[in-house]
Order: structure tokens, then C-alpha cells, then sequence
């Protein structure tokens, strides 16, 4: 889509090598990598406006290069501006780029044609499925290099119009498909067009399963349908196995994978599956992989020291993910002391977060975990949690104008963090002082206890701080 | 928060930018949203297709513009405003000999010709005073002192009738031609020489800066809004240097055009500002501007009056400032050191960063950029290789890569971080507080802080100029897409529509689409003469610095107002509408037709001007074509009549003359004062030195320090001299150094009868400068064992004596301090205590300190009776003079080395 960055400026380097850099033929405009050196050096696409302008007087590109960059300028103009049918026509020009004289333009220009095309008929109002196959068909020969990705992105057009079974052909036909020896990217690509296939062949033996969910007789029909369930598991299952070895994000795989497992019954290979997709170092370290891991045990029953294992480390990598108010009840119930302390830790880390400071669940939460460890007297934790955010929570969270926009917006809130900035401040906090006020204008009971319990546990904030 | 459950698939390949093979790299954006496909199938039957976003338009409406292109907001200020530089002034244009092999070359013998045509004065001034006492230039009489002396005289004759200015058929006459002939090679070399190197490294910033400014990250429009909500204020840079900050009161109504309230508050700044930020939370109004060398903080009233409450000093330069969006009044700066600190008024500075090399790879860009993220106390700090997270609490806590220019992002080989901003806006209820825009000179990625490395969506945005500006919109209605505004510094605008909250992946609601820039509302102007038509494109065209979209309040179709900011100081604002749309499909196919007719002829055209002119009747997303209407083409009108009242950019030319006096530099003394004057005069206001500015060149200015051309570059030195104004002193130590070898054996027998000699006899007056030079040691009392502290502390602690110094004196006596020796030059201490020390003045401290001063005013006639003496005066100065000269050629005084301002580029 970018071309015409071959220039490269080196920056930081003297003014003769600087010039060196520049020195680049400038016919050659598009080429994008073999010109390019090796050295870590910023490449600005950019860079041939500034040159162009100043170099053409002395050498001018060929009438040919003129106007195709010219015509690729229109398209690019066309396309932001929403006008499709000009875009359209302007692509019909463009397609003399196939013959470019130069034989690197000329290996890019299938890859840039299609990008330009589809976008141009996914959106152009008059366009249909007939008018994308015809063409995604006609590009994928065109560069052969291209066969794959144009055959997957096909069939994903094709599935985004409800064409399955149209799509599931596609793959089939990409999956078989040979050139010459196979590119690393290549074979990579292959794998995740089966892997969708893989997907495809789910989606119908999901299909089936609820259709077979309805017979509630056994008999030979069902039988056979279950026979016929089964083999699509077995072509899914197997794509899906390879997919998810090689290091990426694979979470529709995983979860279709894993369902079908459960299914069978094979718990201990989902297990292993989802262990692999959360634990592997190779991996992204995606949170979803420990979200499904932890449900997939939960399900299952799992102790819950385990469940608090899996969720110990979703905690360090994102600490404000919803289900930490999960961990936070599941550690408060804990028989560990280590266990209690942490769910302290947990419900802090949750409300550090901007996104999280008016989530009245966490606070009443806190409020009520504060109050109860207060009461067992391991003021030691509170302490502990309270010193990395004792110079950060009071504006953020504690401060008048907040008391005042709280107290406006939602009286609960208010309270709860009323109470917990009571137990932490102490008496005095502009935050507690604020809510106890208007409190006392409306009467409202529950400020009353709070006030009385805090008034009671104040003695021994005053020392903290 | 709620984190996306269902993830696009994506391979994840760690490994260097430039695999670009890799297979996410082609998954073209139009794409991502067939991931509504892969939601979870239990719930949902594949065969029925997931409702097609029947696109944006349909659901949402269309963003509609009543005029083509931006219109002027505020009128054009006072100042004229001088275009950048083009590729065209820097970059070599001629021919080449072979086209085939055609380069690109930055120009520097043509900016060399233009310099010494414009700047004679300061090429050839030095030269002219070097041999001023060897031309007898029209004076009555000469005093020759055995100097051979021309008589130039005929010369300047010949020369005074004629503008010599390339002028070729200027008579040259046959004396003049010898002249050049025999003179020109000795005297235009070293000229070339030692400006070459200073040119050369200016036309490298400059080019760099042309290719990527990056000064200008971040943006200097800022907008703050007021206590009520109809009524903010426009923050901006205006004047030549960038260097008055505006507080202009606007108001904002639902219907018609914002108003400006008023006359903006100035608030004046010793640097020019290039980064305005502004944010308000808990109802701290904030506003922190980032200059050159400083930065500072305002915080604005409910009324609207900016307060500073602190300014920051960076000595290395600053490269970027943000506000918390979490706490009142805490900063993140970034300097070009690499050092990112966390800065609060209350609390002061505190560094959680620092490494001058770059995050993953090897880069020579100082730049550095840090943001907040969802957590108050983690930061992301970028550079141009990569982004990471920073726990401010400690060191062990939160140190994960956020992005990497590498294979995890499909990055092209050559594609460095441009830009990295939190898109988390202030207030709770933000749509994406986790959410990181990062702008390449390529693509434009959206990281997820949860999810590091790998990138949730790319686009590749296909700008011809650094996206540096950025900002994300709430969106419009409940629900809908929250539009991203995207600025290139070449007045390129995009806008983008994300979907998904927290809860789902960022993907593109709608195709991404480009919205006017300024230079598309040229056919809103009347047509002018040529002169003041390009004056109007060239205002028009100027970079975009900033960005700022304002959503009014109580408007009854959702609304939003751009402003934009050039470079000439101008802004512009356009008004958006989203407009429900009734029958997107046949307006679109029709306009579509009618767009197509028109344009069939421009396939030709390559112009930016001819495109943006025939393109801007459709360029409005409106299907009812948009033209200009009479309050527009008005406030055109108007905008352009005061611009076209400013006075011209420059003064007119005045061709240079080579008269007597621009040779010789005869009113130094009492142009002094006036050149500085004129010199921070240009240099504040960034503008061109002229003639007038620069006109003797100040002699305190001492040019920079270069090595010297050969081991006996003895022409170099005598220049150098010649710039600091000491010419003649050079040649007397030149003289007397060529003698000081044979002087230096004798010293030694003479010693004892010197010593008794100089005990008796002290001073003079013609020697008042090597005098001092005797002074200095009874001054401080152990002068040669803390030299350096001596010529530091020079100023305070010798003004006593310095009183005594004839005031032309004192600069040559500081030369002297300045090169005394150092602890272990044996060579020079040991004259010195010999002559003067315990032998010539036993006694104590305080004595030797009031003798010689009471002497040295007293009996000055008795010195230069003493032959012995005078021989001795010699071999000393050399002996200082000439050793440690050569190590600090250009030192001047106690003054640090300063670089020479740069002049007229």
C-alpha cells in the first residue's frame, strides 16, 4: 500500500554518508527491500516527495512509473474520501502496474492491486459476491505468491456473507494447493487456513451435536449422525491440535478445541491444552489463556488451591481484571493466612486502577474486608497494602472534590469509600468528614455506624501514619 | 475492567522488524471485523451471517461539513511569517552529468556561495582585519614599524564603481585581477575551511529537521474548557518564534460558528513553545506547555486567568510532557538526556527513568516521549524503537515492554515510533483506559496494556508526513464508535471510527476517511495577483502543529468542532455534524457518477493544489455537494484582508557594498552594544540575521573551537586570532616565540641579575598588558597551584586590579588567566616563581598583594628604561602565551566555550 520509500536517510551519521544514503538511483522508485540496507536506519516514505521535487528537472521517472504513482495517488484519495465507484475506475487504470517494466514493481503489484480491490468492493455499494469471487479467482493466478492469502481472505469475505459452505470449498481448494517449494510464511499460512477449515468443521459438529440433543431415542439415525458428528471432530480436532503448537493467539481455536474434548471426555488432554495455551513461555502472555484455564477447573471441581494458583498469576499479569473481585471473595474465604492476606492486596490492586474507581462492588469489597481484619487485628496487612498507596490514594481517590461528586452521584459509593477512607485517614480525612456531614443532614443510619466504628478504630490508624 | 474474551487469531513471532512475509502482516483492516465471525458458536448459529455493520453510515450517519475546508478563526497576527525550508533550497538541483546515476545531494557549495555573497562581512571581516595593518586603505598615513605595507588604495578605486554582486560584465581591472589572482587561493580557502564545517553541520540539522521535526510531537493547540459549558479557551503559540502563549475565550454555541471573547490573554515565553497539553481533573484546570529548554505549568482559574505555578529547566532539551489524567498537577518530561521523570509542583521531580540508549535496538534519535496509562503510577515510556511500562513505585515491580518495532507487530524493516499516547481520557467512565495509540511513519497500531506486544489493531495509514498528532473523541451517541483524529504534519487528517469499549477488541467501524486541510479552502479565497496569491497558498500550506477537536455543548445532531493550527500561527476550525442518514446507497452511487465525470480529465494533473481544487466539491462526506456560502467566503474575505495589511516578510534587499569601513572594522567599540542588542533580537524572534543585526561581529564572540588543519596551520591560527580581535597580539607572540628558544638558554644565566634588576625597576605603560600578566600572581596568593579556580572565579575576586586595567586591557588580560598553566606544566611555573616569587618580594602575603599595585600605578616610566627587563618581559609571555594556547585555541577569558549563534540560515 506504501510504496516509494527507498530512500533512506541515516540519521545521526555524518553528512557524507547521510548523502551516500541518498544517493539512490531514482528510477527504481518502488522497490521496498532489496535497496534497503541492513543497518538499523529510519526509512520516511515521504523522503521522495522531498526528492522527487528537487531531482526530476535532472532525471525524470518514465511516463509509465508517472502515471501509475499518479493513478495510485487518485485511488488512495478516492478510497479515503468514500467514493467507490471513482475508486473503481481509477483501478481499472491502475491495472498497467502488472506490466511494470521494473520487475520489483512489478512482483508487488498483484499483492497492492488486490488490497486496493477488495477494499474497493468489499464497500462499494454495488457490489456482490458473484463481482468479489470473480475477482479474488481472477488475482489469486495472477502472483502466484499471493494464492494463499488471497484464498483465505476470500473464504473469510465468503463466511462474512453467511457463505459457509462456499468458504469451507475455498479452504479446501488453498489447503491443497502446491507451487515449487513452500516459504516458511508459506507453510505457516497453510496451518492457519486449516485452522480455519478446522473452525468450519466445528461449527458443524456443533451443529449437530444440538441436533442430536433433540432425538432423545436411540436408535439407528442417531447412530449414524453421531458417527458422522464424530468425524468431523476427528478433521477439526486435528487442524486445531497443530494450530495451537505454534506460539500466537489463538483463542477461538482453544475454546472450540477444548469443547470438543469435554465432549468426549478427554479432560485430562483439555487440561493439558489450556495449561499449554497459558504456561508456555513462547506464548503472548494473553490473559484469556488463564481466564479459560481457571474456568475450564472450575468446572471440573478443582480444589480450591488450585483455582487460586491459576488466578495468583492472572492477578500479576492484570490486576484489574473483573474476575480479581472473584479471587478477592475466593483468598477472603480462604482458611490461609497468607491466602487473607492477599485478598487484601487483590481488592487494593483492583482500585488502584483509573477504570475501577467507581466500581461499587470492589468497594463495598473493601470496605467490608477492611472492616473485618481490623476487627481480627492484623492491622500489620492494612499497613503493609496502605504504604505503597499512601501518597497516591488521598488525591486520587480520597479527595474533596470527589467527596463532593460522590456524595452527588451516588450516595453508596460515597459511603463505602467514606468508610475506607475513615479507616485509613483516620478521623480527619477531608473525604470522611465530607460524607459524615451531609450524612448527618439526611440522616441516614448506616453513616452513623460507619462513624461510630470508625471513631473506635481511629486510634490505631493515627499510629500508621 | 473487562478484557476482550474472544482474541482475533494472530501468530506471535518474536524477532527483528522486517520479516514482512510474516501472515499477520496481510490481513488488511477492512478485514478485522470478520472477527465478529469467531464469537463464541454455541450461542450463535455460523450459517447466519453476523449482521454486516450495514456500515457505519446507515446506523450511525454521516459526518457532514457546511463548508469544503476550514475557515480562518482568529485573524492572522502581526507578524509576517517567513516559509520553512524547502527540499528544493537545500537539495542540489542541477544536472547531472549522468542521469542514469542521478543522486540526491544536499546542496553545500550553493548555500557556501549564497552565505559568502550575503554574509561578506562575517566571511571575509576577519581576513580584512588580519591584513588591515598591511593595506594602506586610503589613510592619511600609515605607521609601518617595518611592516610592508600595499597600498590598496587603486584597488578600492577600481572597486567602488561597481556592485561586484555576480555581476559579470563588471569591469575588472588589471590590478584587480592580479589581486585575485595572487591572493585568491590563500585567502578563499581558509574562509571555505573553517565555514564549510559549520555549514555543512547546520544543513544536516536542517535537513533532518525537514524530513522529521519532532519538536512539534504532541501539538501546541490546546483547549480547556470553562466553568460553563458554552464558554473555553484556545490555547496556542503565536508570534515569529512560536513564543507568545494565547488564552483565547471561546464560545462555543450548538448552531452557529464559535466566537472568540475578546482579546486572548499573552502570556510572553523565552523559548518558542511546541507542545501544549491541557487537562482537567477534579477540577484543576491544567495547562503544560514544553519549550526548547523548558517547561512549565499553568493552572487556570474558573475565570479563565492562567497562574504559573512552576517552571522546569532542562538543560539538555525536553522532548515531551504529558499531565496525568489521575492526579491534580503531576507531569511526566522526558528529556533528550534520556532521563523521564515524574514532576509535581508540590513534590518536585522525581527520575523513573533514565538510559541514554534506546529500549530494544540501537537508535541514534534522542527522542523520548512517556504518557500515563490506566494505572496512576505506571508510565510508558517510548522511544524510537519500542514503548515500555515503568512502575514509578520501584524498579523490580512493572518493567514489561508494551511494543516493540519488531516481527510481533509485522513492523517493515526502517519503521520507528513516531508517536505513543495513552488513549485513556480523565474521568472514570473512559472508554478505553488501557488503550495506547502507536503512530509509525508506516502504520498506526492500538496496543492493550493488558495484553503487551501484540498489537489489537494495525492500520496502515499511508500519510506523506509525520503523524504527530492525535486525539481521541467520546463518542458521538451512546454506543456508536468513538472517532480518532489523526494529524500529519503536512496538514494530512484522518479520521477513524473504533468500536468496542474495554470489554471487546478496537476494530474499525467505518473505512477510515480524510477530512479537509487548509490548503483545500483555497477556492473559498478571492483570487489574487500572483504575489499574494502565493502569499495565501503558502499560509495555507503551512505544517499543521496542532490538533484540537471540541465537542459544543447541547447540540441537538451530535457535533464537533476542529481546530487546526499552522505553523504561520493561524487557526482554523471546521464544524462536523453526524447527520442520520436516509438513503446512504443511492446518494452514494449517484454523487459517485457524477464525482467520476468530473474527474476523468485530471488523470494528467499531478498538482496537490489541482487535486485538493477539483476534489473538494466531494471531498465532504455529504452527498448533497457542499459549496461555499456567503458567511464563509466573508470570513475568508476578512481573514485575508488583514493578512494581506501585515507588513512584508523581509525588508528589501540591499545589495552589498564593499566599502573601506566593512573591511577594517573600525567602530567596534561602539557597535557593541548594538550587535548584541541585535543579535537576541533576531535570535528571539528566530528569524533571519541581517546585515543590520550583525554588523561588526561582536569580539566577545569567540567562534567555535576546531581543530587545527596541520600541525603548523599557522594561517588557521592567525585567523582565529584574528576573530577574537588579537591579530596583532598574535604576531608579537609569533615574533617573540620564534625567539624564545634562544632566549630560554640565556634565561637561566641572567636569572640572579634580572631578579635584582626587577626589584628595582617594575613597570610600564606600553607593556600594560603583559604587566597584568605579572599582576596576577601577587593577586592570588598561590596562583600556580589553583589556576583554573583563578580563571573561574575571575570576574568577583580581581576587580580590585581589574579597575586599574584600561578598559580595552581587561579582554587580553583574561586571555592570559585563562591559558595560566596547569598543575603539572613545570615549564611556565617555574619562571614565574623564580622572577617573582620569594626573591622579588619577601615578604608577607598581604604585602606582596598592596606593592606591586601601588608600585605599578607609581613608577610605570621606569620600566621600559630597563633593557634587561624588556628581553625577559618577551621569553615570559611567550613561555605562558604560546604553551597552552594550542590546547585552547578559542577559550576567550573565563567565558565557557560558547558555539557561535548560527547566522542567516
Amino acid at each position: 500500500m506504501c510504496g516509494g520509500y527507498n530512500y533512506s536517510s541515516s540519521f545521526g551519521v555524518d553528512m557524507d554518508s547521510f548523502s551516500e544514503e541518498l544517493m539512490r538511483p531514482v528510477e527504481e522508485d518502488d522497490q521496498v527491500e532489496a535497496s534497503v540496507g541492513s543497518g538499523p536506519e529510519i526509512y520516511l516514505p515521504w523522503l521522495s516527495q522531498h526528492v522527487q521535487s528537487t531531482v526530476s528537472r535532472g532525471c525524470k521517472g518514465t511516463n509509465f512509473a508517472q502515471t501509475t504513482s499518479i493513478c495510485l495517488n487518485f485511488i488512495r484519495e478516492a478510497l479515503l474520501k468514500h467514493q467507490w465507484q471513482r475508486a473503481s475506475e481509477f483501478l481499472q487504470c491502475y491495472l498497467q502496474t502488472l506490466e511494470d517494466f521494473n520487475s520489483q514493481k512489478r512482483q508487488v503489484a498483484p499483492e497492492n492491486i488486490w488490497k486496493l480491490g477488495s477494499e474497493i468492493l468489499y464497500h462499494h455499494p454495488k457490489s456482490n459476491i458473484e463481482t468479489f469471487s470473480a475477482f479474488a479467482d481472477r488475482m489469486k493466478n495472477i502472483g502466484v505468491q499471493n494464492y494463499l492469502k488471497i484464498s483465505l481472505q476470500h473464504a473469510l469475505y465468503l463466511l462474512h456473507k453467511g457463505m459457509v459452505e462456499d468458504a469451507y470449498r475455498n479452504l479446501n481448494q488453498a489447503e491443497s494447493w502446491r507451487y515449487g517449494e513452500m516459504s516458511a510464511s508459506q507453510e505457516k499460512l497453510i496451518k492457519l487456513i486449516q485452522a480455519y477449515r478446522g473452525l468450519l468443521d466445528y461449527y458443524t459438529w456443533s451443529k449437530k451435536r444440538t441436533e442430536l440433543s433433540r432425538f432423545d431415542t436411540d436408535g439407528f439415525a442417531t447412530n449414524a449422525a453421531t458417527q458422522d458428528m464424530h468425524s468431523y471432530f476427528r478433521q477439526a480436532s486435528v487442524n486445531l491440535h497443530e494450530i495451537i503448537k505454534i506460539p500466537g493467539i489463538w483463542d477461538p481455536f482453544v475454546k472450540s478445541y477444548v469443547e470438543m474434548l469435554e465432549f468426549y471426555g478427554d479432560q485430562d488432554g483439555a487440561r493439558q491444552v489450556l495449561n499449554d495455551y497459558a504456561y508456555d513461555n513462547n506464548f503472548p502472555s494473553n490473559p484469556n489463556a488463564h481466564i479459560y484455564l481457571y474456568k475450564f477447573l472450575k468446572k471440573e471441581k478443582t480444589p480450591e488451591d488450585k483455582l487460586i494458583n491459576v488466578l495468583k498469576i492472572l492477578h500479576q499479569i492484570v490486576p484489574s481484571h473483573k474476575i480479581m473481585l472473584e479471587f478477592h471473595t475466593l483468598l477472603r474465604k480462604s482458611e490461609k493466612k497468607e491466602h487473607q492476606k492477599l485478598g487484601l492486596e487483590v481488592i487494593f490492586a483492583v482500585l488502584d486502577f483509573s477504570g475501577c474507581t467507581e466500581n461499587i462492588t470492589a468497594w463495598s469489597y473493601l470496605a467490608k474486608y477492611l472492616k473485618q481484619i481490623v476487627k481480627e487485628k492484623h492491622i500489620d496487612w492494612v499497613q503493609e497494602a496502605w504504604s505503597s498507596r499512601k501518597d497516591w490514594w488521598p488525591t486520587f481517590h480520597f479527595s474533596y472534590y470527589l467527596a463532593k461528586k460522590n456524595w452527588k452521584e451516588n450516595k453508596i459509593l460515597a459511603v463505602k469509600k467514606a468508610f475506607t477512607s475513615g479507616i485509613l485517614l483516620g478521623k480527619g480525612c477531608k473525604y470522611f468528614m465530607y460524607v459524615c456531614k451531609q450524612g448527618r443532614k439526611v440522616q441516614e443510619k448506616s453513616i452513623k455506624t460507619m462513624k461510630r466504628f470508625v471513631m473506635k478504630h481511629n486510634t490505631l490508624n493515627s499510629e500508621e501514619l | 475492567m473487562d478484557f476482550p474474551d474472544n482474541l482475533f487469531p494472530t501468530f506471535f513471532l518474536p524477532g527483528p522488524p522486517g520479516q514482512n512475509d510474516s501472515p499477520g502482516s496481510f490481513l488488511a483492516p477492512a478485514w478485522s471485523d470478520y472477527m465478529q465471525l469467531l464469537k463464541p458458536p454455541q450461542t450463535q448459529d455460523p450459517s447466519v451471517s453476523p449482521q454486516h455493520e450495514a456500515s457505519y453510515v446507515a446506523k450511525w450517519g454521516r459526518w457532514t461539513s457546511d463548508t469544503p475546508g476550514p475557515l480562518p478563526f482568529l485573524h492572522p497576527g502581526a507578524d509576517p511569517w517567513d516559509p520553512e525550508l524547502t527540499s528544493q533550497d537545500l537539495l542540489f538541483q542541477g544536472r547531472w552529468r549522468h542521469p542514469s546515476r542521478a543522486r540526491v545531494t544536499v546542496d553545500v557549495i550553493e548555500q557556501l556561495n549564497q552565505f559568502l555573497w550575503d554574509h561578506g562581512d562575517i566571511a571575509f571581516g576577519p581576513l580584512g582585519r588580519l591584513l588591515q595593518e598591511n593595506f594602506n586603505l586610503g589613510e592619511t598615513k600609515k605607521s609601518c614599524k617595518g611592516r610592508k605595507v600595499m597600498n590598496a588604495e587603486r584597488l578600492l578605486q577600481d572597486l567602488s564603481g561597481h556592485q561586484p554582486k555576480g555581476c559579470p560584465w563588471a569591469h575588472l581591472s588589471t590590478r584587480q585581477r592580479r589581486f585575485s589572482l595572487v591572493g585568491g587561493a590563500v585567502l578563499g580557502q581558509e574562509v571555505e575551511g573553517l565555514l564549510g564545517g559549520l555549514l555543512h553541520e547546520e544543513l544536516e540539522s536542517r535537513w533532518k529537521k525537514l524530513l522529521l521535526d519532532e519538536a512539534s510531537t504532541g501539538g501546541a493547540l490546546g483547549w480547556l474548557p470553562g466553568a460553563k459549558p458554552q464558554v473555553g479557551q484556545l490555547i496556542y503559540p503565536t508570534g515569529r518564534a512560536h513564543n507568545q502563549l494565547n488564552f483565547q475565550k471561546v464560545r462555543l454555541s450548538p448552531t452557529s460558528n464559535p466566537q472568540a471573547l475578546g482579546e486572548p490573554i499573552r502570556v510572553l515565553l523565552r523559548g518558542p513553545v511546541r507542545q501544549v497539553v491541557t487537562r482537567t481533573i477534579q477540577g484543576e484546570a491544567l495547562v503544560a506547555v514544553r519549550s526548547d529548554h523548558h517547561c512549565a505549568v499553568w493552572q487556570v482559574s474558573r475565570q479563565g486567568h492562567p497562574e504559573p505555578l512552576q517552571v522546569l529547566d532542562t538543560e539538555k532539551g525536553a522532548t515531551g510532557i504529558s499531565l496525568s489524567p489521575h492526579l491534580p498537577a503531576e507531569l511526566a518530561v522526558c528529556t533528550r538526556s534520556g532521563a523521564v521523570c515524574l514532576w509535581s509542583p508540590r513534590d518536585g521531580l522525581q527520575q523513573i527513568h533514565h538510559d541514554p540508549e534506546t529500549l530494544i535496538f540501537k537508535d541514534p534519535s534522542k527522542w523520548r516521549w512517556a504518557d500515563f496509562t490506566a494505572h496512576p503510577r505506571v508510565l510508558t515510556v517510548a522511544d524510537r524503537t519500542g514503548i515500555r511500562l515503568t512502575d514509578v513505585r520501584g524498579p523490580s515491580d512493572c518493567r514489561a515492554l508494551l511494543f516493540r518495532v519488531g516481527a510481533e507487530a509485522s513492523c517493515q524493516r526502517g519503521e520507528r515510533v513516531l508517536l505513543a499516547q495513552s488513549l485513556g481520557t480523565s474521568g472514570p467512565v473512559s472508554p478505553s483506559p488501557t488503550l495506547h495509540l502507536v503512530c509509525t511513519q508506516f502504520s498506526l497500531y492500538l496496543m492493550d496494556e493488558r495484553l503487551p506486544l501484540v498489537p489489537m489493531m494495525k492500520w496502515n495509514h499511508g500519510l506523506m508526513s509525520p503523524p504527530l498528532l492525535a486525539q481521541l473523541l467520546p463518542p458521538p451517541q451512546p454506543g456508536a464508535p468513538l472517532p480518532l483524529l489523526l494529524g500529519g504534519l503536512g496538514g494530512h487528517l484522518r479520521m477513524l471510527h473504533l468500536s468496542g469499549g474495554s470489554a471487546c477488541t478496537p476494530q474499525l467501524a467505518a473505512p477510515p476517511q480524510s477530512l479537509p486541510s487548509p490548503i483545500d479552502s483555497l477556492p473559498g479565497f478571492p483570487e489574487l495577483e500572483p504575489h499574494g496569491q502565493q502569499l495565501l497558498q503558502e499560509r495555507l500550506k503551512a505544517p499543521l502543529t496542532g490538533l484540537v477537536a471540541v465537542v459544543p455543548p447541547r447540540c441537538l445532531n451530535p457535533t464537533m468542532l476542529l481546530f487546526q493550527l499552522s505553523a504561520a500561527g493561524d487557526t482554523f476550525y471546521q464544524r462536523f455534524w453526524l447527520q442520520p442518514d436516509a438513503n446512504s446507497e443511492d446518494a452514494d452511487s449517484l454523487r459517485n457518477a457524477n464525482s467520476s465525470s468530473d474527474h476523468t480529465g485530471d488523470l494528467g494533473l499531478n498538482s496537490h493544489d489541482q487535486t485538493s481544487a477539483t476534489g473538494s466539491l466531494d471531498a465532504a462526506p455529504d452527498p448533497m455537494a457542499v459549496s461555499w456560502n456567503p458567511q464563509a467566503v466573508a470570513c475568508c474575505r476578512r481573514w485575508l484582508k488583514t493578512l494581506l495589511q501585515a507588513p512584508p516578510a523581509l525588508p528589501p534587499w540591499t545589495p552589498p557594498t564593499f566599502s573601506q569601513h566593512h573591511l577594517r572594522w573600525s567602530r567596534e567599540e561602539e557597535a557593541k552594544g548594538k550587535v548584541q542588542e541585535g543579535l537576541q533580537a533576531a535570535m528571539t524572534e528566530d528569524r533571519l540575521l541581517q546585515q543590520g543585526d550583525l554588523d561588526p561581529l561582536p569580539p566577545s564572540d569567540p567562534p567555535p573551537g576546531h581543530e587545527p588543519f596541520g600541525p603548523e596551520d599557522k594561517l588557521s591560527e592567525r585567523l582565529e586570532a584574528s576573530w577574537e580581535g588579537k591579530g596583532a597580539l598574535w604576531w608579537d607572540s609569533q615574533q617573540s616565540g620564534s625567539r624564545a628558544p634562544r632566549k630560554r638558554h640565556s634565561r637561566e644565566k641572567k636569572r640572579t641579575q634580572l631578579s635584582s634588576s626587577f626589584s628595582s625597576v617594575r613597570t610600564n605603560s606600553d607593556f600594560s598588558d603583559l604587566n597584568s600578566s605579572f599582576h596576577h600572581p601577587h593577586e592570588t596568593p598561590s596562583p600556580i597551584h589553583r589556576p583554573s579556580e583563578a580563571s573561574q572565579s575571575l570576574e568577583p575576586s580581581q576587580e580590585l586590579w581589574a579597575k586599574s586595567v584600561p578598559r580595552e586591557r581587561r579582554q587580553t588580560l583574561r586571555d592570559y588567566l585563562a591559558v595560566l598553566p596547569s598543575l603539572d606544566s613545570e615549564s611556565c611555573s617555574a619562571p614565574q616563581s623564580q622572577d617573582l616569587g620569594s626573591q622579588t618580594f619577601p615578604t608577607s602575603d598581604t604585602g606582596r598583594r598592596s606593592v606591586p599595585h601601588s608600585q605599578n600605578l607609581g613608577s610605570q616610566p621606569l620600566y621600559s628604561l630597563d633593557p634587561g627587563f624588556s628581553s625577559l618581559s618577551h621569553s615570559q609571555n611567550s613561555s605562558i602565551h604560546t604553551l597552552p594556547s594550542r590546547s585552547t585555541p578559542s577559550l576567550a577569558g573565563s567565558q565557557p566555550l560558547k558555539k557561535k549563534p548560527r547566522m542567516g540560515f
